[in-house]
């Protein structure tokens, strides 16, 4: 099978100074201090591969290197060492509803929000009303997004990001947003997507959707590779590794 | 070195794309910009005119620095281009920490974001020149072919200008210190450039340096295109003297946005993780 995602020995750290000096008076006081920095290590040598098609689920506790590992992928980190080789459209964002603005009415917040994702003025035009009508927020197009509730906006999101043509999509922690009625649209998507043959990377520390939805798993732990395989296996690696009440630290 | 390999949309395509979110970006700029104002965009016209007669009845009557025709057309056009100077590399120097919700959620080419914000400025250039034709008009003076030269030197302009942002929008990234200080050199270049007062009323040996700067080189050519009887004027050329003295701010210019360029490139993919 072809591989959609391939990841080779990506590291990345982040000099974090002890005390961040962010006026130029701090250096004028104390031009002779040295800053100290801690290197503070995410990711270390992390490889693996996704294949085209996989629903891939990428499971850890908080302040592992998901994320960035995530970003990463996405270009919008830069990694110190290794390489990414992505084969198909990925989809360039990370959550729903970049670029929403409360000031704007959801009818230019789809406009702007669809533009960002990739598409084009007469695919807006031709598929505006399909994610009005998914978002089922047809009276509310014309109001300012401030006014909507949190649900409506994630609705309307995610109505927007289901219309975005890619052959990888990269989600953080999505999956817990909207009403039983919608997460039960939203599952429908998921599978349809699946049907369509696409590939998806799901980072969360929902176990339950982790096991449910996807066809493989790993395991980030301490900045590596913990396990990755199947599902149910890396979720009681997890486990496993928790309940030992080994260090969660990522350095 | 770390490489990112896709096989990705063709180039055209991704430049079609960039051009409109640049575009799609600008124009919400521009809505939000005077979102929740009763007047809205006129207040981007009412600002340069408020700062025009302060400064007309200021210099222009009190201290009389205005003893040649058409003195008011000629502050008018200093002014509006200042404000764009001023605005454009301002907001630049902010676009990158405002967006940063967009940047770390996102990828995309990180130069849309000065971009986008310079041309939400440059709308609002166009309007005021709009006024200045008004003023034109109402001082009769009738168009000439000169007036097309503007067309390169508004251009010059927002390319320049860019340039300084694409300085600035970085480097504000890095240290936010480097907001104080170009408000600064803000008022301090307000005053030594020629906006107020003709480039005849400098003394000869700050003329060469007042001459680096690009700006003062445009407002100068700009005035002199759109005015038919203006008083002889200083050029690089009669500064720097030679052929070669009409190089001497395009130079500069060329330093700033080629310099601007490849600093914004090197920063650009670092941009995220230092917000």
């Amino acid at each position: 099978m072809a591989t959609a995602v391939v990841l080779d020995g990506i590291s990345k750290s982040f000099r974090i100074p002890h005390e961040h000096r962010n006026t130029v008076k701090e250096h004028f006081l104390h031009p002779l201090k040295k800053v100290d920095y801690e290197e503070n290590v995410v990711l270390q040598n992390v490889s693996f591969t996704v294949d085209e098609g996989e629903f891939f689920g990428v499971l850890g506790p908080n302040g592992t290197g998901k994320s960035t590992l995530l970003k990463i992928i996405a270009g919008i980190y830069q990694p110190d060492a290794g390489t990414v080789r992505i084969k198909g459209l990925l989809s360039p964002f990370l959550e729903l509803g970049v670029g929403f603005n409360g000031e704007l009415t959801a009818r230019d917040n789809i406009r702007i929000n669809g533009t960002l994702l990739g598409l084009t003025k007469r695919q807006l035009d031709a598929r505006f009303d399909a994610i009005v009508e998914f978002s089922e927020l047809e009276r509310f197009v014309d109001q300012k997004l401030k006014n909507f509730s949190s649900g409506m906006q994630v609705r309307l999101a995610y109505s927007i990001a289901i219309q975005v043509d890619f052959d990888i999509l990269l989600l953080d922690e999505v999956l817990a947003v909207g009403d039983q009625a919608f997460q039960e649209k939203c599952v429908a998507t998921f599978d349809r997507l699946r049907a369509e043959g696409k590939t998806i990377l799901l980072v969360s520390h929902d176990m339950n959707a982790i096991t449910t939805s996807c066809d493989r798993a790993a395991l980030v732990y301490g900045g590596s590779i913990a396990a990755i395989g199947n599902p149910q296996d890396v979720v009681e690696t997890y486990l496993d590794l928790t309940h030992a009440g080994a260090p969660v630290a990522a350095t | 070195m770390a490489a990112l390999e896709t096989i990705a949309r063709p180039r055209r395509e991704r430049i079609a794309h960039h051009a409109r979110v640049v575009r799609v970006t600008a124009a919400a700029e521009f809505k939000l910009k005077y979102s929740g104002s009763a007047l809205g965009y006129v207040w981007s016209v009412v600002k340069p005119l408020g700062l025009f007669a302060m400064l007309y009845v200021v210099f222009g009557r009190f201290m009389r620095l205005g003893n040649f025709p058409h003195y008011p057309v000629y502050l008018l056009v200093g002014i509006v281009f200042w404000t764009y100077f001023g605005d454009a590399s301002t907001l630049s120097m902010y676009s990158l920490v405002n967006r940063g919700g967009l940047i770390s959620k996102l990828a995309f080419p990180r130069l849309i974001v000065p971009l986008s914000v310079s041309t939400t400025t440059a709308i609002t250039l166009l309007i005021n020149l709009g006024v200045v034709g008004l003023f034109l008009a109402a001082n009769r003076i009738v168009p000439r072919v000169e007036w097309l030269l503007l067309i390169p030197l508004l251009l010059y302009l927002v390319v320049v200008t860019l340039g300084v942002g694409m300085i600035l929008a970085p480097l504000f990234v890095r240290l936010r210190d480097v907001s104080q200080v170009w408000e600064l050199v803000l008022q301090l270049m307000f005053y030594a450039s020629p906006i107020i007062y003709p480039v005849s009323f400098l003394p000869s040996w700050w003329k060469p340096i007042a001459f680096l700067s690009p700006f003062v080189q445009i407002i100068q050519d700009a005035r002199w295109a759109i005015l038919p009887t203006s008083t002889p004027i200083d050029t690089p050329t009669s500064i720097y003297g030679g052929p070669w003295g009409e190089l001497v701010p395009l130079a500069v210019a060329v330093l700033i946005v080629g310099g601007g360029y490849l600093f914004f490139r090197r920063e650009a993919p670092y941009v995220a993780e230092r917000l």
